[in-house]
């Protein structure tokens, strides 16, 4: 009680010595909203971006792919078959295997009743050279049920002209990505030629073009009917090459994964696996953002720093008498906290909300980009997180920054002053 | 009755080189005495009063006051105890000067929170009025003139009610109508409420009119 009026008075002594250096304490004040408004803004921007890219990518990128893979066998059959002797075997040749997945249909369909796995899509991929007149282009032709595909990828958003409807109703009929499309000078409608790494042709129609933002997958991608596929590389009905997975919770993925390899035997790879480039520049450009926001806030720290420490050079010997009358150190001390906190709470505050608008209003700026072509406004995050966070930033500058000079008035000795 | 006792006090300067200031100083204050300390400049009157004022803490022997000893007391302790006891008139008035006289006088008071805010205001009000400065109030001490600020600053320094009222030549910035003045009040406090009052002055002629004279000489009290 007593700590809570001794506070009390500390703080009408520190608001009567705030209004008497308004100009000043509000300079201070305002680096500390500057401070807290850039990181809020910045880190909504760039973790709006960030979201963005993310979205877009892991769009294009399932939380778990099983596959099958050419591999050297881990152990040859000498080994096998004579353990105990030192063999020697150069130039082991990786072993020509299926491509396809072992009962692939089936494990579809039993992932299908996992409760964790929100979608599951059973695929064929395969390498093909997409031919018009005398140019050909080396490519992926993807073998798709539309359904299954679309639950995990929404492909329905990303079409730019035509239907996917028309993939399983036209046989040998194609959607290909815009940048292929572009290269080959195709559009709906039109016929190309698709030739398989076995040397099969094919007379193919476009039914549509689709557009993901990714260079890579539109520049060489197409989809097409999973039977067309399997009859394109003559192959049977239970043959898919990719089981790709979209869980409910994707934080499990990487958990999951060991599980289904155990399981089934398969390759596989999960989305933190397949963009870790993407995850790594993620946290790199939060780093930045956190440097910066964390220099702008020592500067504005240095004033307030600055400002406390000249306010009691001045107040020596309001100090001294105050100490005279009785106020202990401590009550010293947080005369001149109280300020700092009153700096920094106002400042933090006005930097959030100035922030916040910062932040509305580039949310409201159109912004046209040919490569996503989902983005209409400039892409920002208002993630509440880093508003606690930049007004705990803000508030430990601060109380830093106060702390030392109103460390010092406490340690005033009242007799050289006064004494004269 | 003894309000302060002093004991054996000796106190060392250390700086430029070491020195000593007081030298075996004993003395006893009565209850209700007006005392001057007197002496020239750099005999230790004021170094006398700071010990006594309890602010200055590095010294050999014992002060007592009011019964308690002040040697090796924790800075907090001895701010709440100048906070109950002592009340303080300086030579340059050292009013804060971004407050009002009124508010001046309150906060020591506030400090103590003995009485709730208002009762303090109404109190502050009323020694204003006693001591003269009731009109300047709720003026900002800084546009009062120097005689003035030195009663407010008396007033302040009777709100708590202290056991004795310490001055460092509390009319040596006046002019001689003001020191005659803010002289005849620390009288009246003496003699009509038995308020004791320890001065340092080097105006003899306060020093002669007050109940009691201790004159230092080179850091010893000289008889």
């Amino acid at each position: 009680m007593k700590l809570i009026t001794n506070i009390k008075l500390a703080a009408t002594i520190a608001f009567t010595h705030m209004r008497a250096r308004l100009k000043q304490t509000l300079i201070a004040t305002a680096g500390v909203t500057f401070g807290i408004t850039v990181f809020i803004f910045m880190v909504s921007f760039i973790q709006g971006s960030n979201d963005f890219v993310q979205a877009v990518a892991f769009e294009q990128s399932p939380h778990l792919r099983l596959y099958n893979e050419i591999q050297t066998a881990p152990a040859n059959i000498i080994d096998r078959t004579y353990p105990g002797n030192i063999n020697l075997v150069s130039h082991v040749k990786p072993k020509d295997i299926l491509l396809n997945l072992k009962d692939g249909p089936q494990v579809v369909q039993a992932l299908q009743q996992d409760p964790r796995v929100a979608a599951v899509s059973g695929a064929v991929s395969s390498q093909v050279f997409y031919r018009l007149g005398s140019s050909s282009i080396n490519g992926t032709i993807n073998g798709i049920r539309f359904e299954q595909e679309n639950a995990l990828f929404n492909l329905q958003a990303k079409l730019v002209e035509g239907s996917f409807k028309e993939l399983a109703t036209l046989p040998n009929s194609l959607v290909v990505g815009i940048g292929l499309a572009r290269r080959l000078n195709v559009k709906t409608g039109d016929r190309l030629e698709v030739t398989t790494d076995k040397g099969n042709n094919f007379s193919v129609k476009v039914v549509g073009i689709f557009k993901t933002g990714l260079t890579d997958i539109d520049k060489q991608q197409s989809y097409a009917n999973l039977h067309t596929v399997q009859r394109f590389l003559e192959v049977p009905v239970s043959y898919i090459t990719d089981i790709k997975i979209k869980l409910h919770d994707m934080e499990l993925a990487p958990a999951m994964l060991p599980e289904l390899q155990a399981k089934y035997g398969f390759h596989g790879s999960d989305w933190k696996q397949d963009n870790s480039a993407l995850l790594e520049g993620d946290a790199l450009r939060k780093m930045i953002v956190y440097g910066v926001a964390v220099t702008i806030l020592l500067v504005a720290g240095f004033g307030i720093f600055n400002i406390l420490t000249m306010m009691i050079y001045e107040k020596m010997k309001d100090i001294a008498i105050l100490k005279a009358m009785g106020f202990s150190d401590t009550d010293i001390r947080w005369i001149f906290l109280v300020q700092a906190l009153i700096i920094g709470i106002t400042g933090a505050l006005m930097g959030l909300v100035f922030g916040f608008l910062a932040a509305y209003g580039i949310s409201k700026m159109p912004y046209k980009s040919d490569v996503m072509i989902t983005l209409d406004h400039l892409p920002v995050s208002f993630s509440a997180v880093y508003y606690v966070t930049g007004f705990t930033f803000g508030m430990l500058t601060t109380t830093l920054a106060g702390y030392l000079p109103s460390r010092k008035a406490a340690r005033v000795d009242p007799i050289t002053i006064l004494r004269g | 009755m003894n309000l302060i006792e002093v004991r054996n006090i000796n106190k060392y300067f250390y700086q430029p080189t070491k020195m000593q200031v007081l030298n075996d100083v004993d003395l006893d204050i009565e209850k209700g005495h007006f005392v001057s300390i007197t002496g020239k400049s750099g005999s230790g009157k004021s170094t006398l009063l700071y010990l006594l004022s309890t602010m200055d803490t590095d010294f050999e022997g014992s002060i007592c006051i009011n019964g308690e000893e002040m040697q090796g007391k924790r800075n907090r302790w001895l701010a709440d105890f100048r906070n109950h006891h002592i009340g303080f008139v300086f030579q340059f008035h050292y009013l804060l000067p971004e407050f009002t006289a009124l508010r001046n006088v309150m906060l020591p008071a506030l400090k103590l929170a003995r009485y709730t805010p208002a009762e303090i205001e109404h109190r502050a009000m009323d020694l204003l009025q006693l001591l003269g400065v009731g009109t300047q109030a709720n003026k900002r001490a800084s546009l009062l003139s120097g005689g003035q600020q030195q009663r407010v600053a008396i007033a302040r320094a009777l709100i708590n009610e202290p056991l004795i009222i310490m001055g460092d030549e509390p009319t040596g910035n006046l002019d001689s109508q003001n020191a005659a003045i803010v002289f005849d009040l620390f009288r009246e406090l003496s003699s009509e409420r038995g308020q004791t009052i320890l001065t340092v002055t080097h105006d003899d002629d306060f020093a002669r009119r007050s109940d009691k004279v201790i004159h230092l000489v080179d850091g010893r009290i000289a008889d």
